[in-house]
């Protein structure tokens, strides 16, 4: 990057938080260009084959200029853009693009990661927020050749809606103090939270922009929106609490557990709360993209005795039917029938889930 | 009794028997080793309940007896001794066993041999006779493919069928699945057993290159199986239920046959898994038809986010389209170590549907391994 790329940068605004976003340009499809050059400029579709009932995960801009939009059936992409170029997503080089600019990322802040391309990163300790957008935004493209728009704000809000706002390759700083005046011009759709459903509401009372949506009389929002009425002008005025989300580590594990009003011994009830459980744990893990290799249940006798008793599997699990019949086996094998005042299940040694092993189908 | 045996025979009889010895169990005579004089040989058995293994060693009786004794201590007791004679002399007042060999002496304490399990026996049911090479060779093709985890007892069983003059093993983890069938000579033997994989793990252990007929006997209404072999007996429950029906997961047909060398292939998947070993084992096969100018070739290559990444072209005979695919190149190399011809074919459709691998020239195995999916 030359030096007349480098936006200037006016200095003295004080940044009490400064919060980045940063956005990936059409993620997929770039990825899809540093393997294959020879289909820079041209439509491009990355997603499943059309003649699978595939979608489009990403669009080239020059195919979005024919209509082509994600989530769109590539058949109807197809259509649209008969010279479409159709590839599907390489996973690899996905991931692998996405840890590069993550761990960028860590270098300068907490870091949300809100999907594989998409991420805040709270600068608010970093003397100058500014110079170390600029760093970011050169590092990313210098580092995975990737285009990418980075968005500089007071808040999360402010942030994503500047990186979308000079896409691709877009760099956009919102000065603290200028939040409202930035979004006053721009479609209500731009705030995070109003969809197409509440924008055509809006419209209705004639609201189009951030800044008509600001001013509007509350009271008279209120008839249409209620209690929404006051978060929505406040988003309009750029205004978003919300703290940037740092990872946690990841979880050792995961559990569930029940403490009974009176002791029971009823093996039915006592199967019947396992089995509740287990569904729990295993949207948990789910949601955290994980898989199990060792469940436990834990049961605690009417004298207080607690114990903790697992079973492990090679292929890791992470349904709902695989933790309950390992909880059903652990169970058996130490319930003789005494009073139980609690019971739990749980699952640990996790590991991210980026393979599955397909089983065969049969019952047994 | 007063017996006296080589200490290599008493060592190697010991070594079969000691599997079946129970680790941990609320009866402490299942710890312990039988120790008995049998028609001038002597007796060793142990049993978990689940199994009996007995085996007979030549020894010179002196004098008649039985006794239990602590496996384990016996074990490493032997095992420390000379290569020379070992004298057991059970004192009857003490209920201990007093080794001598060379110049070592030791006791050890027992417990009446009265309280041992009571071994079944045969009585008189009609056997399957078997070349003990070859069924040890079928174990050691089906068995692995077991579930090593008893969430689903069924599937820590092998299937074995006795159809007319073909036995025909099973055995699936639900991931895997490996089918093998053979002649055997003529029996009155029907119908289909589970029997624990362990078991037969245990049985192809113990048959050695002096077995010629391993003898297989089901008692009536016993639940039992007993296989028979000159020096060794094994007796195991059968696990009840129904095997899975596997006929419906058996692929009849495929896009694509590639045909490998089984040593490049083998070769390929073990270099895979050093990098494998973090993603789930997963490696990944490209296998590419070629054209005019192009040969046809198999890609194998794994990735591990940590340690690097690395890459194996093999030849390979490619009948079809090209196809990627990924397995668990743990499934593979198992396979792999089990089948003798130079030859194997891999034969796919989809990457999300079965993978069937057969030796070339050989109609009697068959595997299927399902692949492994990216994402969710």
């Amino acid at each position: 990057m030359s030096e007349a790329d480098t936006p200037t940068i006016p200095v003295g605004s004080r940044w009490e938080r400064a919060i980045l976003h940063l956005d990936m340009d059409a993620f997929f499809v770039n990825v899809h260009l540093l393997d294959h050059p020879q289909n820079r400029g041209k439509p491009l579709a990355i997603g499943g084959r059309p003649d699978q009932r595939g979608v489009v995960s990403s669009a080239s801009y020059e195919a979005r200029q024919f209509g082509v939009r994600s989530a769109m059936p590539m058949s109807q992409a197809l259509r649209l853009c008969p010279e479409l170029i159709i590839a599907s997503v390489d996973w690899e080089q996905v991931r692998a693009g996405s840890r590069t600019v993550m761990s960028i990322l860590h270098e300068y802040g907490p870091v949300e990661p809100m999907s594989v391309d998409e991420a805040y990163v709270d600068l608010s300790e970093r003397l100058n927020p500014k110079i170390i957008a600029v760093q970011i935004r050169n590092r990313v493209k210098a580092q995975t050749g990737l285009p990418c728009s980075v968005g500089l704000a007071t808040n999360k809000l402010v942030a994503k809606v500047a990186s979308d706002f000079d896409k691709p390759e877009g760099f956009t700083i919102v000065e603290p103090g200028w939040e409202a005046a930035f979004l006053a011009p721009l479609p209500t759709r731009a705030l995070l939270g109003v969809g197409p459903r509440t924008a055509e509401r809006l419209a209705e009372l004639g609201i189009t922009t951030c800044g008509e949506l600001a001013a509007f009389n509350t009271d008279a929002l209120r008839l249409t929106f209620g209690k929404h009425s006051e978060s929505l002008q406040r988003r309009a005025r750029g205004i978003d609490r919300r703290e940037v989300q740092a990872e946690r580590g990841q979880a050792k594990s995961i559990s569930q557990e029940r403490t009974f009003n009176t002791d029971i011994d009823d093996a039915s009830f006592l199967h019947a709360k396992l089995e509740s459980m287990a569904p729990k744990v295993a949207r948990s893990l789910q949601k955290r993209n994980l898989v199990a290799h060792t469940v436990s249940v834990k049961f605690r006798w009417a004298d207080f005795t607690t114990f903790t008793r697992q079973k492990s599997v090679e292929v890791g699990i992470d349904s709902a039917e695989a933790i309950t019949r390992l909880a059903h086996g652990i169970f058996d094998e130490n319930w003789q029938g005494e009073k139980l005042r609690l019971l739990g299940v749980g699952v640990s040694n996790l590991e991210p889930m980026v393979w599955r092993q397909l089983a065969f189908e049969f019952d047994v | 009794m007063k017996v006296s045996i080589l200490q290599e025979n008493l060592a190697r009889g010991l070594g079969i028997v000691a599997r079946a010895v129970s680790t941990r169990s609320t009866l402490p005579v299942l710890a312990n080793v039988l120790v008995a004089t049998d028609n001038g040989r002597l007796k060793l058995s142990a049993t978990n309940l689940e199994i009996v293994i007995t085996c007979w060693i030549d020894a010179t009786v002196e004098e008649e007896g039985a006794i239990t004794i602590p496996a384990r201590t016996f074990s490493d007791l032997v095992s420390a001794l000379p290569q020379a004679r070992v004298e057991l002399e059970l004192s009857q007042e003490t209920q201990a066993v007093h080794v001598a060999c060379g110049r070592t002496e030791a006791n050890i304490k027992g417990i009446d041999a009265q309280e041992f399990p009571l071994t079944p026996e045969a009585d008189g049911a009609d056997g399957v006779r078997i070349g003990a090479g070859g069924f040890k060779r079928m174990i050691q093709q089906v068995a692995f493919a077991a579930a090593t985890d008893d969430t689903r007892p069924i599937l820590t069983g092998v299937m074995m069928a006795f159809e007319g003059n073909q036995l025909r093993m099973a055995a699936t983890d639900a991931f895997r699945l490996s089918v093998r069938s053979a002649e055997i000579p003529a029996h009155s033997q029907k119908g289909t057993i589970i029997v624990p994989a362990r078991t037969l793990s245990e049985v192809a252990r113990v048959i050695s290159d002096d077995d010629q007929i391993v003898e297989l006997l089901l008692p009536e209404k016993r639940k039992q199986i007993i296989f028979r072999l000159e020096n060794i007996v094994i007796v195991s429950q059968l696990i009840n239920g129904d095997f899975p029906d596997f006929t419906p997961i058996i692929p009849t047909k495929y896009t694509t046959r590639t045909v490998f060398s089984t040593m490049a292939l083998l070769n390929a998947s073990k270099t895979a898994d050093i990098f494998a070993r973090e993603s789930s084992h997963t490696a990944r096969l490209h296998v590419e038809p070629g054209d005019e100018l192009t040969p046809p070739q198999a890609v194998i290559s794994a990735t591990s986010a940590e340690t690097g990444n690395n890459e194996a072209v093999i030849d390979a005979n490619v009948d079809g389209d090209g196809i990627s695919i990924a397995f668990n190149v743990k499934y593979l190399t198992d396979v792999l170590n089990v089948i003798d011809t130079p030859q194997v074919a891999l034969e796919t459709t989809t990457a999300t549907e079965p993978g069937v691998i057969k030796p070339v020239g050989s109609e009697k195995f068959t595997h299927i391994i399902m692949p492994m999916h990216f994402g969710r």
